[in-house]
Parts: structure tokens; C-alpha cells; sequence
């Protein structure tokens, strides 16, 4: 959704079957920001279904889906979760069941994806930044990694994520921005970006030494629209992420 | 944690409204006014907590254009906006004279207030002498129960439980929250407590419900409880609040705390017509 996102938008798109695919935009990290709730519908409403989900001002209509949350979830093909705060998210989500209610949407095929925060939740753990020194976070743990957005957007974020997983964090995915990681499974299946040059590293310790290995990335702005529409089955889950808060916020594809 | 002492039981203050306050009030500063006259610093650092309103922009520039002219250092604590500051909430929490938390959903404040461990730190922040004020989810979450509508119909929700009972809030402006109440009381499942109109604030000093105030004339608090299965009602009479009065409550105008917010008053005056 932001300035050079609509090619990962576009990307997330082309792995959902159908003319109109079903999108629900989740935007609880942003405490339901009405400027990000309006963008999401610009960006997808002429293409798909389009519906929300708000969390706050539930007492006074929120233009989102308010009965049965997790029926309407579960018939997406897509959720889309925007950035923001992880941690608050996180609580909101419990609070309201969605946690468990997001599981079974990957379970059950539903392709799950989002930027920064969106990107975040989906690990094991993940380093989230804010208010203080950046310090690890457990997310829904869909996959068994570790997750690093925006790792070239400030210059200690790197060597923050290396401490974190020298000091027990598991190892895991770093994302610069405007690059998406694309699992199937738990398995990384590909990394696509908006920006050229922009790269994703993956993280490891060995023998209490870090090891950081850049993956290859796929340039959307070249090779697009290349990816062909494959229909996702309950086996295939794959999640996608879009480049959405900032213009450069970094995007994940997720679960 | 926080290296403050503790404060004596009768020096920890919490004011809970149902109602009022800048975000619903934004003509009429009686409640807030009051808010600020429970410290006795000269000039009180104020930090507002949007949190149950997911920080909306709204609630932060109702919370600016009340608290900015006026004589106290006023700062808002986002817990969605990335961190404006590298300060350890911890640090932020325990610098503060009040602490002003606004209304909205309270199943997602105490859920994001847990996430962040927030409310640990408020607890301790009661404890070691920082007023905490509130309206409608920022008021109940201090008591063992509210009634919330962050789903929508109205439910009961267990709160913090600093303060023993229940509390039911916008009982004039959301009547629907009371009959959930009521049926609460009845059975068992929400302890005896007080319901506000919106205008209305009750100050606890310590477990101690010591006074009921209101900025609006005619609005009402009541207190009820369920003994031997029947419900009893008593009504309590908030004081008015003055436009000019000095609404203390610290046992007499302190006369240098006043001198000193009329010179800043004044000098803020100046500076803004200079500018």
C-alpha cells in the first residue's frame, strides 16, 4: 500500500485464485488508524472484496465487520495485516481471540501477509523496537523462526538482530525494506522485492558465531508480472506482505 | 523498578470519572482543572494515555489544547505510534505527578497494558505517589469491575482491582450499561459499587471514597449494593464544581503554589502575544 508497494501488493494478489478475492484488511497494530483503514481500501477494494476488521470503537460501528469476527476471517483468501506496534497488536488480538482464530486461518489455507508488524507476528520471535533498547518478542509462532524488519533502515538495527541471536534468539529472517519473504509452509519458498538491490538475509548462529547469509532476491519492478496465478490449496499456506505504514517500511510475505 | 518510596495508604489518589473531561467536554475544564489541583507540585508533569482509544489523533489534540496553556508539563504515551523517545517506559511512567488515562475499549487497554507490562507499572506508580485519573474505561479499569462495551453489547469486565467494587460509567449517556450492571450485582458476579453520570468524578484516597464531584449541575453518582439477594440503592450528592474556585482538596490553598501558576500564566501570556 505505500508508494512502491503496489508491486508486492500485486505479487500477494496473483497467488489468489478468482477475479474479486476475498482481502480482509486487519489494521489493530495501528490502533485502527482511520488514514491507514482508508488507504487499504483504495488499494484493494477495486480489485477484491474488501472488508476490515476493527478492534476499537466496536460500541459505535466501526464500518468494519462487526459480528462473528472469526467466521468472516475464516472465509478470506487473504488477511492482511498492517504495521504498527507488534506487542500492542499481540495484546489486542488475545483479548479478542484472534491469536487462535489467525492459527486456523493458515491451517486452513488462508494466505496470511503484512509489513513490519504484519511481518513480525507471524515468527517465533521477532526484534521489536520501541521504547528502549530493541529486545525480542515471542509472535504467533506459525513460523519456527526469528524476524527482523527494516534491517537496512537504521544503522544498529543490524548488529541489534546479531546480538539478539547470539543471545539465544533463534535464528532466523531479516528483511530489508520493500523486500518480501514468501513461505509455503514453513518453508521459505521465495523473496521478492520493490527495490532494486534491496535484500533479506538469513541468520544463524554456529559455534557461537553469527552467520549471515544473503539470499537471492527477485526484483518485481523487472521480472513482473512473471509469477503465474497458482491456485492455493489447504497445503499450500503461503502468506504475502505488502509495503504499507511508511513508504519504506519493510515488507513481509509470511506463514 | 522503581526506586521511589512508597507513599502512606492516605496519600495514594485515584479520580475516576463516568464521563467528562477534555475528550467530552472540551468547553468546560472543571474536571480536568480539578485533575491538576489533586498534586502539589507547582507545576505537575501530566501524562495522558490514549491507549483505549487505539491513540486516536483526536484524543491527543483534545489532551494538548486543554493541558498546553495551562501551568504543567503535559506529555501523551502512544502505544501504537513508534516510539517517539528511546526512554524505557518504566522511566517515562514513574516521572510523572498524574497520570490521565481516556476512554474507549477496556478489554484492549488492559490487553495492550499487559502486553507492554504497563500495568505493573501504573500499580506502582499509585504506590509511590503518582495521582491516576481517569474517564469511562480509564476510570473502571482501576476497579475490580467495570462494565465495558469493547465487544459492542454491554458486558461485565474485571479491571485492576486497585480500588474494591465495581464501577458503571456514562449512566445518563449509555443507560444500557446499567440493567447489565444491575443483573451483575444481583447474582453475584460483579461486586457492590457506583454508578456515574458523565460530568461525574469520584476521588478515592486510598481505598477511601472521599468525595464526589461533578462539572455539570443535575448530573448524579450512585452507589449499590446486593444484600441478601436485594439490591440498595443509595444516591450520593456530587459537589459542583467552580469555574474560579480553588477546588482544592489538599486542606487549604497553598498560597505560593498559587502565586507561582499565576506568574507562569502570565508569562506563557506574554510569550504567546510576543509570538
Amino acid at each position: 500500500m505505500g508508494r512502491d508497494g503496489t508491486l508486492l501488493d500485486d505479487y500477494i494478489l496473483s497467488l489468489l485464485a478468482g477475479d474479486r478475492p476475498r482481502v480482509c484488511f486487519l489494521p489493530t497494530a495501528s490502533g485502527d488508524a482511520d488514514h491507514y483503514i482508508v488507504r487499504f481500501y483504495r488499494r484493494f477494494a477495486p480489485h477484491c472484496d474488501a472488508s476490515h476488521v476493527s478492534l476499537f470503537r466496536r460500541d459505535q460501528g466501526t464500518g468494519g465487520v462487526e459480528d462473528d469476527l472469526a467466521g468472516h476471517l475464516l472465509s478470506q483468501q487473504l488477511i492482511y495485516v498492517g504495521g504498527g506496534n507488534v506487542l500492542s497488536m499481540l495484546g489486542a488480538w488475545r483479548a479478542h481471540g484472534l491469536d487462535e482464530v489467525l492459527r486456523a486461518a493458515w491451517r486452513g489455507g488462508i494466505v496470511l501477509c503484512g509489513p513490519s508488524a504484519g511481518s513480525l507476528c507471524w515468527f517465533a520471535q521477532a526484534l521489536s523496537a520501541f521504547h528502549g533498547a530493541p529486545r525480542p518478542v515471542a509472535g504467533l509462532g506459525l513460523l519456527p523462526y526469528s524476524n527482523c524488519v527494516h534491517y537496512d533502515a537504521e544503522p544498529a538495527r543490524r548488529a541489534e538482530y546479531h546480538r539478539a541471536v547470539r543471545e539465544g534468539m533463534c535464528g532466523g529472517y531479516a528483511a530489508d525494506d520493500g523486500v518480501a519473504l514468501h513461505f509455503r509452509g514453513t518453508r521459505l519458498q521465495r523473496v521478492v522485492s520493490s527495490r532494486a538491490h534491496a535484500g533479506a538475509y538469513r541468520v544463524t548462529v554456529e559455534q557461537g558465531r553469527i552467520r549471515e547469509r544473503r539470499l537471492p532476491v527477485a526484483f518485481l519492478g523487472v521480472t513482473a508480472p512473471s509469477h503465474a496465478r497458482e491456485p492455493v490449496s489447504a497445503e499450500a499456506r503461503e502468506a504475502g506482505g505488502g509495503d504499507s505504514l511508511k513508504p519504506a517500511a519493510a515488507a513481509l510475505v509470511a506463514a | 523498578m522503581s526506586t521511589r518510596p512508597e507513599v502512606r495508604e492516605d496519600a495514594r489518589l485515584i479520580f475516576a470519572m463516568g464521563g467528562g473531561g477534555f475528550t467530552m467536554e472540551p468547553a468546560n475544564p472543571l474536571l480536568d482543572d480539578f485533575v491538576l489541583s489533586l498534586t502539589r507540585a507547582p507545576e505537575p508533569r501530566i501524562l495522558f494515555l490514549p491507549t483505549a482509544s487505539g491513540d486516536t489523533a483526536g484524543q491527543i489534540n483534545a489532551f494538548k489544547s486543554r493541558f498546553s496553556h495551562r501551568t504543567c508539563v503535559a506529555k501523551h504515551l502512544s502505544l501504537f505510534r513508534l516510539a517517539q523517545t528511546d526512554r524505557p517506559l518504566e522511566e517515562i511512567v514513574f516521572d510523572q505527578d498524574i497520570i490521565y488515562v481516556g476512554g474507549g475499549s477496556m478489554r484492549n487497554l488492559l490487553a495492550i497494558w499487559r502486553a507492554h507490562g504497563l500495568d505493573r507499572l501504573l500499580v506502582r506508580a499509585w504506590e509511590t505517589g503518582a495521582v491516576l485519573a481517569g474517564l469511562s474505561a480509564g476510570a473502571m479499569c482501576w476497579f475490580q469491575a467495570g462494565v465495558t462495551r469493547s465487544s459492542g453489547a454491554p458486558e461485565p469486565m474485571e479491571g485492576l482491582g486497585l480500588l474494591e467494587g465495581s464501577l458503571t460509567v456514562h449512566a445518563d449517556g449509555e443507560p444500557e450499561r446499567l440493567p447489565v450492571w444491575l443483573a451483575g450485582l444481583r447474582s453475584g458476579a460483579i461486586p457492590g459499587g457506583w454508578a456515574l453520570d458523565d460530568g461525574v468524578g469520584l476521588l478515592f484516597r486510598g481505598a477511601q471514597m472521599e468525595r464526589a464531584v461533578s462539572s455539570r449541575p443535575g448530573a448524579e453518582a450512585q452507589r449499590v449494593d446486593a444484600i441478601a439477594g436485594e439490591l440498595v440503592r443509595r444516591r450520593l450528592q456530587p459537589e459542583l464544581l467552580l469555574s474560579d474556585g480553588p477546588n482544592t482538596v489538599l486542606g487549604g490553598r497553598d498560597e505560593a503554589v498559587e502565586e507561582l501558576r499565576r506568574v507562569h500564566r502570565l508569562q506563557r501570556n506574554m510569550g504567546r502575544r510576543r509570538g
